[in-house]
């Protein structure tokens, strides 16, 4: 057992992290609103400088695990880019990939690439392109509508999309319920800080329990990608449902504890909220994950201490 | 990163399911109920794996035990929650009494006690909670004075006191002195069940027999060397002994098992569960291995020596949560089967769902309510000392 993240993952996520704060951090999000442009002009040449779009994620475990620390700062910070696609894509020269809803196909930052890669859940592949301008709307700021144009014949990594937007979730969560300490902590109310009320600290305890949990089980979750192939989907399903469930807990716990000020977009929390909403809707939100998974287990079983998952079954019949 | 328990573990995993597939019967559901024979299963168990140097198998040698890995010792907890903990009340014994003498007990208290709990030969009960002391555990009164004669004299009352009518000893908090500060002058003793002035009185519960009993002493004469640790600073042990507590149990193994049980036992008829059910049955799968990566990262933290409140608070929390969670999947897959003891006409898997929900409803009660967890979790939130 080792259940440490290699030292070249936590590097690299910290210098990530450094580049995002130093470029601007939330405000990069908050600005890019009017400012489309700062995507291109800004995001992507400090992502150029860190090596992130040449993170090739199949190659082995420590490479995902940093691709996994990459998607969870840009999550932080709602970082204006679609970092998990480019990810997923493969390779340098390949189009982005994206999870999508075959009846309404929709991208986040769709507009930033021409031809995009675009998957079903049940693995079926489209060729794709954006279709206008981004929606601009307060929760899909930069969704856009996709265009579906040929079947492609080549797979896309849906357990690794999967995989990687838990882990760009993840750090949404982390950031939100950091910044609802802090303002429970600085934040006078009765003569005193909101954090002395039982009530505001079970909260805490409750989010903080939800943002533990998530992340080792994202830890958990990238690792059996790599040792239980057979399984990549499944076990892909339960990190996103548990993310999913994770998410809805712990912003709600964090926009109540913020009061009004959380809902205003000069505070990192309003933008956050808002900016992670397309992570965690448009392919699939909870109930249908749920389902999906459900129907996944019913096929290929859940590996567990007592069920045995299809890769194990496999190895077992070897 | 590797999650991989190695091959000893799973090795010891396959051992502990063959010998509970050979040695317990079919349907066993622990040594709490009202059959003697029950109890005697589970000392027969203990002599099995204690033979077979799998009863303190992380124990150091030198303490009797088989000095290996936590992981080895973490196979063992799944394997005998999961089956109904057929290690009776022995596994508090192994689980803190037994690292609590190490830890603070003097060569001759070590000497005697450990063999004994390693070798199967006895069982531990806890005398901490009393009416007035729960989750306020430092307020207790029970009182050990000074004994002219030499040693101390314990009167007080326990409650809660699980197993106290199985058990041979007692670890008793009792206050030996009156300071400003409660949780200062408190002292551990090990006293055993039969000395003169223990009674000990059952209460019929919902968890089920054996699991509640009110403990009366009544000046209970204990001699110097029965002292667990200093006196006056018994809250320290206290606090060992919880910590240890919080992630003894493996209850996300049982989840686990039953999850799994009761949907082959439904066979067909799974597909009549209403599908929201379902759906919640999906995700209670989902949040066990939640549980059991959480109390992971608490086994790897115990292993290297850097365990604190907050990280073992916070796998409580998940484990205790997800136990009620498949109890209450589990009971409404059954249906009208639910109610259940295991004697009736139309019993699944022997009562073992309606003994698991009955159980789980303490557990966020038992060994620090969620309530405490909470607060030391958020404690730590705030200091900006958690993960």
């Amino acid at each position: 057992m080792n259940l440490e993240l290699p030292e070249t993952a936590i590097d690299f996520g910290a210098s990530a992290e450094g580049a995002f704060t130093d470029a601007g951090g939330v405000d990069l999000a908050r600005r890019a609103e009017g400012q489309p442009g700062i995507r291109t002009e800004v995001v992507t040449p400090v992502l150029e400088q860190l090596g992130a779009l040449d993170l090739q994620v199949a190659d082995d475990l420590d490479t995902a695990l940093a691709a996994g620390e990459l998607c969870r700062v840009a999550g932080r910070c709602a970082l204006p880019y679609p970092v998990m696609a480019v990810l997923a894509s493969g390779a340098r020269n390949q189009p982005p990939a994206a999870l999508v809803d075959p009846v309404l196909p929709r991208a986040d930052h769709g507009d930033l690439f021409p031809r995009w890669r675009l998957a079903a859940i049940d693995g079926a592949v489209w060729d794709g392109r954006p279709e206008g301008r981004p929606l601009g709307t307060e929760l899909g700021p930069f969704v856009v509508d996709m265009a579906v144009t040929a079947v492609d014949p080549e797979p896309v990594d849906v357990p690794m999309l999967l995989t990687l937007s838990a882990w760009q979730t993840l750090g949404a969560l982390e950031r939100a319920l950091e910044l609802a300490v802090e303002h429970v902590t600085t934040r006078h109310q009765f003569g005193g800080p909101l954090s002395r009320f039982q009530a505001v600290q079970f909260q805490i305890a409750d989010a903080t329990v939800a943002v533990q949990s998530l992340r080792e089980l994202a830890h958990f979750t990238l690792w059996r990608l790599w040792t239980a192939p057979l399984d990549r989907l499944v076990d892909a399903l339960a990190l996103r449902t548990y993310a999913l469930e994770s998410a809805h807990g712990v912003l709600r716990i964090c926009h109540q504890l913020h009061g009004a000020i959380g809902f205003c977009d000069e505070h990192d929390l309003s933008i956050l909220s808002r900016h992670v909403q397309p992570l965690l809707r448009l392919s699939a939100g909870l109930e249908a994950t749920t389902e999906q998974l459900m129907a996944t287990i019913d096929h290929t079983g859940f590996d567990s201490l007592f069920d045995t998952g299809a890769t194990a079954r496999a190895a077992q019949q070897r | 990163m590797d999650y991989d328990l190695g091959a000893q573990a799973e090795g010891l995993r396959l051992r502990l399911r063959q010998l509970v597939e050979e040695r317990l019967p079919e349907g066993f559901l622990g040594a709490f109920t009202d059959d003697p024979e029950d109890l005697a299963i589970t000392q027969r168990f203990c002599k099995l794996l204690a033979a077979e140097g799998l009863l303190a198998k992380a124990w150091p040698t030198e303490y009797g035990g088989g000095g290996s890995s936590v992981w080895e010792q973490t196979v063992v907890r799944e394997e005998m929650w999961a089956h109904h903990e057929p290690r009776g009340p022995q596994y508090m014994g192994i689980n803190w009494v037994g690292p609590a003498i190490m830890r603070f007990g003097t060569p001759e208290q070590q000497a005697q006690h450990l063999p004994a709990i390693a070798a199967g030969d006895v069982i531990w009960c806890q005398g901490f909670s009393e009416p007035d002391a729960g989750s306020d555990l430092a307020s207790l009164a029970t009182r050990a004075a000074p004994d002219p004669a030499g040693g101390w004299r314990i009167t007080g009352q326990k409650v809660w006191t699980s197993y106290a009518l199985m058990a041979q000893w007692c670890i008793v908090a009792a206050r030996t002195a009156v300071k400003a500060v409660k949780h200062e002058g408190i002292t551990m003793f090990l006293v055993p069940m039969e000395s003169p002035g223990i009674t000990v009185r059952p209460i019929p519960n919902l968890l089920g027999p054996h699991h509640l009993n009110e403990l009366f002493l009544d000046d209970v004469s204990v001699g110097p060397d029965d002292v667990l640790g200093q006196v006056d600073e018994g809250w320290s042990v206290i606090r060992e002994a919880l910590k240890f507590e919080r992630i003894g149990i493996a209850r996300y193994a049982r989840c686990d098992r039953l999850l799994t049980l009761v949907r082959q036992a439904l066979g067909e008829r799974w597909g009549d569960v209403p599908e929201a059910l379902r759906a919640r049955w999906t995700r209670a799968r989902v949040h066990t291995r939640a549980a059991m990566v959480l109390a992971y990262r608490v086994v790897d933290a115990q292993a290297k020596g850097i365990v604190n409140d907050a990280d073992a608070s916070v796998a409580r929390v998940a484990a205790t949560l997800c136990d009620q969670e498949v109890a209450e999947v589990l009971l409404e897959a059954l249906a009208a089967q639910a109610v259940d003891d295991g004697h009736t006409r139309h019993h699944v898997l022997h009562g073992a769902v309606e003994d698991h929900w009955r159980y789980a409803q303490a557990a966020t009660v038992a060994s620090g309510t969620i309530e405490i967890q909470r607060m030391l979790v958020a404690r730590a939130a705030l200091a900006g000392e958690t993960r």
